[in-house]
């Protein structure tokens, strides 16, 4: 009743809200705050807030729990959320050497210059579903808050230092050792605003940038590993220089004073993957690097937007990998347009079964003559 | 700067009409009128995300919303029908959000928002259709490569094209096209018109209303402007074929005349597609 032809659509429409929202407001469980999902679902509300091009934890959390937890629908509400709201001003560039790094770790030397920082990861961790009872973890985490005062102080003095917490970049260290390719430009191109005008191959760095930033983290993670296994295979395992994880301080210019205010931090993780040119025409004495940088904590999207920069880069439009990185990541696009295969289609199907009976009687036609 | 920034503000403070806010809706109009005075080219624009997904008639919205105003009258269909669940849904949240009357008569109406059909009548010189797009790109099942497409339009090199459609007639003794035939819109451009059946495409050659095509996901708007030809592409030798049913009629209005669907069963019957036509004339064939 109600799906397509039939009348009395709205009320099914209707119903089916009301059951959505009984069950979810309703369920027989404890209310979740968005605090309670900020605090104990960082990750997901660091990966929802960068697929949506959004920093606000308090709303995104909102949006998962509206979502009941399906990530790109929460990534959906908000970016349409978002669509109500003009935009007033672009912020500064930020130079990310003023990362405040919390966790930073370099695989390609042993001793890089500056700290390996490992910080909040589980990357060293069996991977042991802990079970213990609902009573003890909850006695854990009184004990935790107890001590959360002194540890937070200890945590801070052992990164005091300005080297520790924005350590020199293993990139300068390749460069004075005349390691690295020289790509920077003198010239300073606005960079392409993917809100605003659609990126499409050929695109700026820029442009295939932002796309992967705000791509679809498995979206992406996929692109990179079909890439290294699948039948295309245009990435070529990078060796990673920085995988940092911090706090980066976003200004703009008052509309009215011209003066430059700070409005608040966002955390990032980024990422730099160092590049072995093998290529025949490529400078075999140099390395290259690939560039990732995203919204909240999230290795794995900045490790593979990272591989994927230098491998598009050095495809240089020969293959449609560029093509595949702007157009095919989008979690909104590919969720969006997969879902809609359930509304009705009995129009292109009626035209479809009208053209399998014209080859046949074509087929006849041609037999009898 | 400060009146504007409260302007802005104030404009928030209650609920935005047409959910995008002005600065979009003037993005978007601007594509419009480049698309209407290009016809059939694909103008790429910034498209928003809606509340409503990607696929699901997010480019059909974002028109609606940047064209209404409120001495508007909004009709929605999916399929023909304006009781379709996603019709349903797409004009309750541009009425809710401003407040136009909706109609189901597409005479009533100035602007239709409309998946895959063309109503059956009562679109004139003074009427919107607006056509929700799933795939702008009608050369894409020759070409994949996106720099090469874009090169195909520009030179109107649809030699592809032309070479698919003589294969396919070869190897199938009719072209199998079913919905979205390609056209040659003002001798110009090759569009993808939408899925529509081939039955509207007569339709909408020299129609009298304007048609705008919204492809959300893919981010293109193109038009085909009032009295502009509309030419399937077919050869010299084979005509273009609508759908076409020996004996078919509609079992509720009788109506031989119009877009129909078949009802499936043991003793298989046919409907109008366009629910709100076939209301009207039920009684009168």
């Amino acid at each position: 009743m109600g799906y397509s032809g039939a009348r009395g659509g709205i009320d099914a429409i209707e119903a089916a809200e009301k059951l959505v929202r009984r069950k979810r407001l309703n369920a027989e469980c404890e209310w979740v705050s968005p605090q309670q999902i900020v605090g104990r679902l960082r990750l997901a509300v660091d990966r929802v807030m960068g697929e949506a091009g959004i920093w606000d934890e308090e709303l995104t959390a909102i949006a998962i729990r509206q979502a009941e937890g399906d990530l790109i629908e929460a990534v959906h509400l908000l970016r349409s959320y978002k669509s109500t709201l003009p935009r007033f001003a672009y912020s500064k560039p930020i130079d990310v050497d003023e990362l405040q790094v919390v966790r930073r770790i370099v695989p390609a030397f042993r001793n890089p210059p500056g700290p390996q920082l490992l910080g909040r990861t589980t990357d060293y961790t069996g991977r042991l579903l802990e079970l213990t009872s609902e009573q003890a973890s909850q006695e854990e985490s009184m004990l935790l808050s107890s001590l959360a005062l002194t540890e937070k102080a200890e945590t801070v003095d052992s990164i005091a230092s300005a080297q520790d917490t924005q350590p020199r970049r293993l990139l300068e260290t390749l460069r004075e050792m005349d390691l690295l390719v020289d790509r920077r430009r003198d010239d300073d191109p606005e960079p392409f605003d993917i809100t605003r005008t659609p990126a499409r191959p050929p695109a700026s760095r820029s442009a295939r940038l932002s796309s992967m930033a705000r791509a679809e983290t498995g979206a992406l993670v996929n692109q990179w590993y079909r890439n290294i296994l699948g039948p295309d295979g245009y990435v070529h395992e990078v060796t990673l220089g920085e995988v940092r994880h911090g706090y980066l301080a976003l200004s703009i210019e008052h509309p009215l004073t011209g003066n430059t205010i700070s409005i608040g931090m966002v955390r990032v993780t980024e990422v730099e993957a160092i590049e072995d040119l093998n290529g025949i025409d490529e400078q075999r004495d140099r390395f290259d690097i690939g560039y990732g940088l995203c919204l909240g904590h999230n290795e794995k999207k900045a490790i593979a937007m990272a591989n994927l920069d230098i491998a598009c880069h050095r495809d240089n439009g020969r293959s449609q990998l560029e093509q595949s990185l702007l157009l095919t990541t989008d979690g909104l696009d590919s969720s969006g347009f997969l879902e809609h295969l359930k509304l009705p289609h009995y129009v292109t199907f009626r035209s479809m079964v009208e053209r399998k009976l014209a080859v046949r009687k074509s087929r006849t036609s041609e037999r009898d003559s | 700067m400060t009146d504007l920034l409260n302007e802005l503000g104030a404009a928030h403070e209650q609920q935005q009409f047409g959910i995008l806010d002005e600065y979009s809706k003037r993005e978007i109009r601007r594509a419009i009128l480049t698309a209407v005075a290009v016809p059939g080219y694909q103008v790429p624009f910034g498209s928003r995300e809606m509340p409503v997904a990607r696929g699901w008639g997010s480019g059909g919205l974002q028109l609606t919303l940047a064209v209404i105003s409120p001495s508007d009258v909004i009709k929605v269909i999916d399929q023909g029908d304006d009781q379709g669940v996603n019709a349903v849904n797409l004009r309750r949240l541009i009425v809710q959000s401003t407040k136009v009357p909706e109609t189901t008569t597409a005479s009533d109406a100035s602007i239709v928002q409309s998946r895959h059909r063309i109503p059956e009548d009562g679109l004139d010189e003074q009427d919107i259709l607006i056509l929700q797009v799933p795939v702008p790109e009608p050369l894409r099942g020759v070409e994949r490569d996106m720099r090469e497409l874009s090169r195909m339009h520009a030179e109107a090199d649809y030699s592809k094209m032309w070479v698919s459609l003589y294969e396919d007639k070869v190897r199938n003794g009719v072209i199998t096209q079913t919905t979205g035939y390609p056209c040659l819109v003002n001798d110009r451009y090759v569009i993808a018109t939408t899925p529509i059946p081939r039955w509207d495409i007569p339709r909408l050659d020299q129609s009298p209303f304007l048609t705008l095509f919204g492809a959300g996901r893919e981010k293109r708007i193109y038009a085909v402007p009032p009295y502009t030809a509309v030419t399937p592409l077919t050869f010299e030798d084979v005509p273009f074929e609508v759908e076409h049913t020996p004996g078919a009629s509609c079992s509720q209005c009788g109506s031989n005349k119009t877009f129909l669907v078949e009802i499936p069963g043991p003793t298989s019957r046919w409907v109008c597609s366009d629910t709100d036509w076939c209301e009207r004339n039920s009684g009168k064939a």
